[in-house]
C-alpha cells in the first residue's frame, strides 16, 4: 500500500521518540506526523504504547531520546503547562472535572479571567458562551458538572482545551464511557472541529471509531509504529492484523445451536430498588434457556447493574421471583447462590470481580475458601490452592510467571482471564456475564468471547449484559432491549440491525 | 543417605532451637541469641532442601527488601537524633553509647518488660488494619482488660494455672466485648469505628478509678489512695527467676505469651478461612462480597479479636508486672500499639520487632537520661522520626524517581557533550 499523500501543513511531528521505562521499551522510534485540520488516529493494543506517546507530547514525560517538532520548530515539554501554552489540548479518559461546581468555573479553572485574585465571571461567562457558539457545542455555561450526562461532561472537557486556545486536540479513548447516540454526536464534534481548523488525535484500540471518524491512521504495536493507512484505503480487518501482530478473528464463528426447552432461569414480573429507593428494575421479566446465550442491550444506567447485582444476592429484590433450576432463589444471598452452580462476571473486575493485592492463586479460590479441598478444618490447603492455580493458568492461557504473584501486576486481560478462570472452572449451570471485555484489546476479546461461546456448547445458560452493540450482536441467540428497568424488546440478532436496536435502546417506541 | 530424608529433621530442630534461644534472650540471657541465630540457620537449609536454591535466594531477597525501609528509616532518625544533640549541645557519641548499652545490654531487662504490652496492642490493631479498620482505641480494651485481670485475680481462688488461664481468656472476652457496641454500629450504620473507639477509650480508662475504689483503693490514705488490692501470689504470672537464676526479679513470661500471640495471628490471619475473609473484606469489600464473603460477620470478628488482643495487654500488666492496678498510671500502650502495628505494616511477625524496638527505646532512654544529661525526650523525637520514615513510604518512591532522573539527565548531558 503506498504511503498516504497529504498536502496540508505538518503543524506536529515526532522524530525517533524513544521512551525507556526501567524494564519496558515503551516507545521505539516513533516519527508521526499530523497536518493541519486533520483527525489522525493512533491505534493499537493495550500496552502498545500510545499512552506513553501522547503523554510525551502532552509533557508529562521527558522522552529518552527524540524530538518533537511544532510547525517546524524542535519544542521541549516539560509539563503539561508547557504543552498548553503552545496549543495542546488534552481529554482523559477519566475526567478530571470538579462535580460539584459549574461549567463555566470548571472550564476557567486554572486559567481564570480577572485581576489581582478576583474573577471575573461575566467575562467568563461570556467568553465559554462564544466558544460554545463558535465550535457549535451546545452546552448550559451554569449547570453543575453533576447534572450532565456522560456526553456532556465530555464536551465540558473538550471546551476547556478550546478555551485554552488548543490547535491540537488528543482524545484518549473518548467513546469508551459513550452511548451510541452519544458516540455520534461526539464525531459531529470532531468533524466541526477539523473544519474550524482544530487537528485531533484520537488515541483508541476501537476499530469502528477508526474507520468511523479519522482520516489517517498510524498503528502501533510493542512501542513501533508497524503501519500507517489513509482510512479511505483500508478496512477493519487489515488494521486488526496489524495491530495484533497476526491474523485475528473480529467476530468469532457461532455455529447455530438449538436451545434447551426447559429454562434454567427464570424471572418473573421483578422489581428491584436502587440505593435511592428508586424502582431501577421495574417489572422485568425473562427466562434463560440451557445453551442459550441471552443478551440484555441497553444504554448504561436502565438497570444493568440493579439487575446483576439482584440475581447475585447483592442487592435485595422488592418484588417478584426469581427461579434456578426450578428452585426459588429470589431472596438467597450470594453464598448460597455460588454453591448452587451460579456464576457471575462482573463489569468492574478491579472493584468485584478481583481482590487485587491478594495473589492469583487466592483470587481463584475466592468464593470457594470454605470448602474442601481448598479448607481443610480452618486451615487453607495452599498446596492445593496454587497447583489448582497453577492447572487454571495453563488452562486459560493467563501470561504470569507465577501463581503467587498478587492479581494487580497482571495486564487487564490476564486479569479478566483470571475471573473467567474462577467461574467458568466452576462448572456453571447458569452464567451471568456483564461486560466482559470492557477495556480489553482485540486478542484479549477473541479469547472471552470464544470461551463465553464454549461455555455456549456446553449447555450453559448465559445472561450477557453489555453496552457494546457490537458484542451483544456477536454473542446473543435473543437479544432483550432494556429501558428504564424494563425489557421493551425482543429481537433475533439475525433479523435485526444495530440501528433497529439502537432505537429501542433509546426509548424509541413501535 | 538421601539428605531429602532430614528435611523434617531441620525444621524441628530450627523450632526447638528457636524456643530455646527465645526464651534465653527474652530472660536476659544473651546466649539465646546463638540459639536464634542456629534456628536461622537450620531453617533457610529446611528451606532449601523443601525449594531449592533460587526459591531460598528469592526469600532472602524479599527478606531484605522488606527489611529495607524500616533500616534505612532507623539509621536516618539516628543521624538525625544526633543532630538535634548536637544543636542542643548535648554529645551524641556519649549519649548514644549509654542508649545503646542501656537498651539491649545493661536493662534489655526493662525493654523486655516494656515491650510485652506494646506487642498485644501493636497486634490488636495490625489485625484490625488487615480488616480495613483502625482500632484507634485499643488504650479503652486494655483499661477493661487490666481492670477485669484484677477483679478475676482478686477473687478466683483456683490451681495456680487454671486461674492465670482463666483471667486471660474471661479479661480478654470482656475487653473483646467492649468492642462490640463500635462493631454493630459500624455494621449496621457505618459509624466510624475511629471514632467510637476511641470515645469508649475514653470512657474505658475514666471508669478504673471508679473500679480501683472499689477494690481497695481508699483515697482518704496518701499510702493507698490510687491502686487496688495486691493479688495473691498464686494468680502472678510465672518469672523467668523461676528457671534462669540470673533473669531480673521483675520479669514475667508475658513476652512469650506475646510472640506465642503473634505467631499465632499470623497462622489465623495467612493460613485460615477466617483470616483470609478479614483479609478479603480489608482489601476489596465489594469483591468478597460478590463472592459471598460476609462484611459484617467479618467486621465484627475483627474488632472483637483486636479488643481480645488490646485486653491481654492489660492483663499481662496486672498479672505479670503491677499485680495491682493503679490510677493515673497510663502509660500509653494503646496508642503507643497504633505506632508498633504501623511501623510493622500490620504484619504480625513484624510487630515481635517493633515492639521490641519500641521497648528497648524508651528502657535506653530512660538509661541514658540517668547516666548522660541528655534529656529523655530526645527517643522520643528519634521514635517520632523512624515513624515518620517508615510509614511514609512514598518518600523513598519520590527519592528513588529523582535520583533516576538526575542519573539520567547527567547522562544526557555527558551524551550532549560527546
Amino acid at each position: 500500500m503506498s504511503a498516504p499523500q497529504d498536502t496540508k501543513q505538518v503543524i506536529l511531528e515526532t522524530k525517533d521518540i524513544v521512551k525507556q521505562f526501567p524494564r519496558v521499551l515503551a516507545n521505539n522510534d516513533v516519527n508521526i506526523t499530523l497536518h493541519e485540520g486533520e483527525i489522525l488516529s493512533l491505534l493499537g493494543e493495550n500496552g502498545a504504547g500510545k499512552s506513553t506517546l501522547m503523554n510525551v507530547l502532552y509533557g508529562l514525560y521527558t522522552p529518552t531520546s527524540g524530538k518533537i517538532l511544532l510547525n517546524g520548530q524542535e519544542v521541549q515539554f516539560n509539563s503539561p503547562k508547557d504543552a498548553i501554552d503552545l496549543g495542546l489540548g488534552m481529554v482523559h479518559q477519566h475526567f478530571m472535572l470538579l462535580d460539584p461546581f459549574t461549567v463555566t468555573e470548571n472550564i476557567i479553572l486554572g486559567s481564570e479571567p480577572g485581576k489581582r485574585g478576583t474573577i471575573d465571571y461575566k467575562q467568563a461567562r461570556r467568553e465559554v458562551k462564544e466558544i460554545s457558539e463558535k465550535y457549535n457545542l451546545k452546552i448550559d455555561p451554569d449547570a453543575p458538572i453533576e447534572t450532565l450526562s456522560v456526553g456532556l461532561q465530555q464536551r465540558v472537557e473538550i471546551l476547556k482545551a478550546l478555551y485554552r486556545r488548543a490547535k491540537i486536540l488528543i482524545l484518549d479513548e473518548p467513546t469508551a464511557v459513550l452511548t451510541p447516540q452519544e458516540v455520534d454526536e461526539l464525531f459531529e464534534v470532531i468533524r466541526d472541529l477539523r473544519n474550524s481548523g482544530v487537528s485531533v488525535i484520537i488515541i483508541t484500540h476501537k476499530l469502528e471509531e477508526v474507520m468511523a471518524i479519522s482520516d489517517r491512521v498510524y498503528i502501533l504495536r510493542g512501542g513501533e509504529v508497524v503501519g500507517e493507512r489513509n482510512t479511505s484505503d483500508t478496512d477493519k480487518t487489515d488494521l486488526a492484523n496489524l495491530m495484533v501482530g497476526r491474523e485475528v478473528v473480529l467476530t468469532v464463528e457461532k455455529e447455530d445451536k438449538q436451545a434447551g426447552d426447559t429454562p434454567i432461569l427464570t424471572i418473573e414480573d421483578l422489581r428491584v430498588l436502587n440505593l435511592k429507593n428508586f424502582p431501577a428494575i421495574d417489572g422485568l421479566s425473562l427466562d434463560v434457556k440451557p445453551g442459550e446465550i441471552v443478551g440484555i442491550a441497553g444504554v448504561d444506567g436502565n438497570g444493568q447493574t440493579e439487575l446483576a447485582e439482584a440475581l447475585m444476592g447483592l442487592l435485595s429484590v422488592d418484588s417478584g421471583k426469581i427461579t434456578h433450576l426450578g428452585d426459588d432463589i429470589t431472596h438467597m444471598g450470594t453464598k448460597e447462590l455460588i454453591g448452587r452452580s451460579i456464576s457471575y462476571v462482573p463489569s468492574d473486575r478491579h472493584r468485584f470481580g478481583l481482590i487485587l493485592p491478594m495473589t492469583i492463586g487466592e483470587n481463584i479460590m475466592l468464593g470457594y475458601h470454605d470448602r474442601k479441598p481448598y479448607v481443610r478444618g480452618i486451615q487453607l490447603n495452599y498446596k492445593y490452592i496454587n497447583s489448582h492455580a497453577e492447572e487454571l493458568v495453563e488452562a486459560y492461557d493467563i501470561r504470569t510467571p507465577d501463581v503467587q504473584n498478587p492479581a494487580e501486576k497482571l495486564s487487564g486481560g490476564n486479569q479478566q482471564k483470571v475471573i473467567l478462570a474462577r467461574e467458568l472452572s466452576r462448572e456453571p449451570t447458569f452464567l451471568l456475564v456483564s461486560q466482559p471485555t470492557r477495556g480489553l484489546d482485540v486478542g484479549a476479546i477473541e479469547y472471552i468471547h470464544k470461551q463465553i461461546l464454549a461455555m455456549r456448547d456446553r449447555n450453559v445458560a448465559i445472561l450477557l449484559i453489555s453496552l457494546e452493540l457490537e458484542e451483544i450482536f456477536a454473542l446473543s441467540d435473543r437479544i432483550e432491549v432494556l429501558y428504564e428497568g424494563k425489557i421493551v424488546k425482543e429481537f433475533d440478532p439475525k433479523k435485526t440491525s444495530h440501528k433497529e436496536v439502537g432505537y429501542y435502546m433509546t426509548g424509541g417506541k413501535e | 543417605m538421601d539428605i531429602k530424608k532430614l528435611k523434617p529433621v531441620f525444621f524441628i530442630a530450627s523450632i526447638l532451637m528457636a524456643v530455646i534461644g527465645t526464651t534465653l534472650y527474652m530472660g536476659s540471657y544473651f546466649s539465646g541469641l546463638l540459639f536464634i541465630l542456629a534456628a536461622v540457620v537450620l531453617f533457610l537449609a529446611y528451606k532449601w532442601l523443601e525449594s531449592g536454591t533460587a526459591a531460598l535466594l528469592g526469600l532472602i531477597k524479599a527478606g531484605a527488601q522488606a527489611l529495607m525501609v524500616p533500616v534505612f528509616g532507623i539509621a536516618i532518625a539516628i543521624v538525625l537524633g544526633a543532630l538535634v544533640m548536637l544543636a542542643s549541645n548535648y554529645d551524641p557519641v556519649e549519649s548514644y553509647r549509654a542508649l545503646f548499652y542501656g537498651a539491649f545490654v545493661q536493662n534489655w531487662h526493662v525493654s523486655v518488660l516494656n515491650a510485652a504490652p506494646l506487642m498485644f496492642t501493636g497486634l490488636s490493631v495490625a489485625l484490625a488494619f488487615h480488616a480495613g479498620l483502625f482500632n484507634i482505641g485499643a488504650e479503652g480494651q486494655y483499661y477493661i482488660g487490666a481492670m477485669a485481670a484484677t477483679f478475676l485475680g482478686l477473687n478466683l481462688n483456683l490451681p495456680p494455672f487454671l486461674s492465670l488461664i482463666l483471667i486471660f481468656v474471661i479479661a480478654g472476652m470482656l475487653a473483646s466485648a467492649w468492642n462490640i457496641v463500635p462493631a454493630i454500629l459500624k455494621v449496621r450504620t457505618g459509624a466510624h469505628e475511629v471514632i467510637t473507639t476511641m470515645m469508649l477509650a475514653h470512657t474505658a480508662r475514666y471508669l478504673s478509678p471508679i473500679f480501683i475504689r472499689a477494690h481497695g483503693g481508699d483515697p482518704s490514705t496518701s499510702d493507698h489512695a490510687y491502686v487496688t488490692d495486691q493479688l495473691p501470689e498464686a494468680n502472678w504470672l510465672p518469672r523467668f527467676r523461676s528457671f534462669l537464676p540470673e533473669a531480673n526479679y521483675r520479669l514475667h513470661v508475658g513476652i512469650l505469651i506475646g510472640i506465642a500471640m503473634a505467631l499465632l495471628v499470623y497462622y489465623l490471619l495467612y493460613h485460615t478461612r477466617i483470616g483470609f475473609e478479614i483479609r478479603a473484606v480489608g482489601q476489596n469489600k465489594d469483591a468478597a462480597r460478590a463472592q459471598g464473603i460476609s462484611i459484617g460477620k467479618n467486621i465484627m470478628m475483627a474488632l472483637l479479636l483486636a479488643g481480645f488482643l488490646a485486653g491481654l495487654a492489660g492483663v499481662n500488666q496486672v498479672v505479670g508486672l503491677d499485680h495491682k492496678l493503679y490510677e493515673n498510671l497510663s502509660a500509653g500502650y494503646g496508642w503507643n500499639g497504633i505506632s508498633v502495628a504501623l511501623l510493622a505494616s500490620s504484619h504480625p511477625i513484624g510487630v515481635i520487632f517493633t515492639a521490641l524496638l519500641w521497648g528497648a527505646l524508651d528502657a535506653g532512654g530512660q538509661y541514658m537520661a540517668r547516666v548522660t544529661d541528655t534529656s529523655n525526650s530526645i527517643v522520643e523525637i528519634i521514635k517520632g522520626i523512624i515513624l515518620f520514615l517508615v510509614v511514609a513510604k512514598y518518600i523513598y518512591a519520590y527519592l528513588g524517581n529523582r535520583i533516576r532522573r538526575y542519573r539520567r539527565r547527567k547522562q544526557e548531558a555527558a551524551e550532549g557533550a560527546a
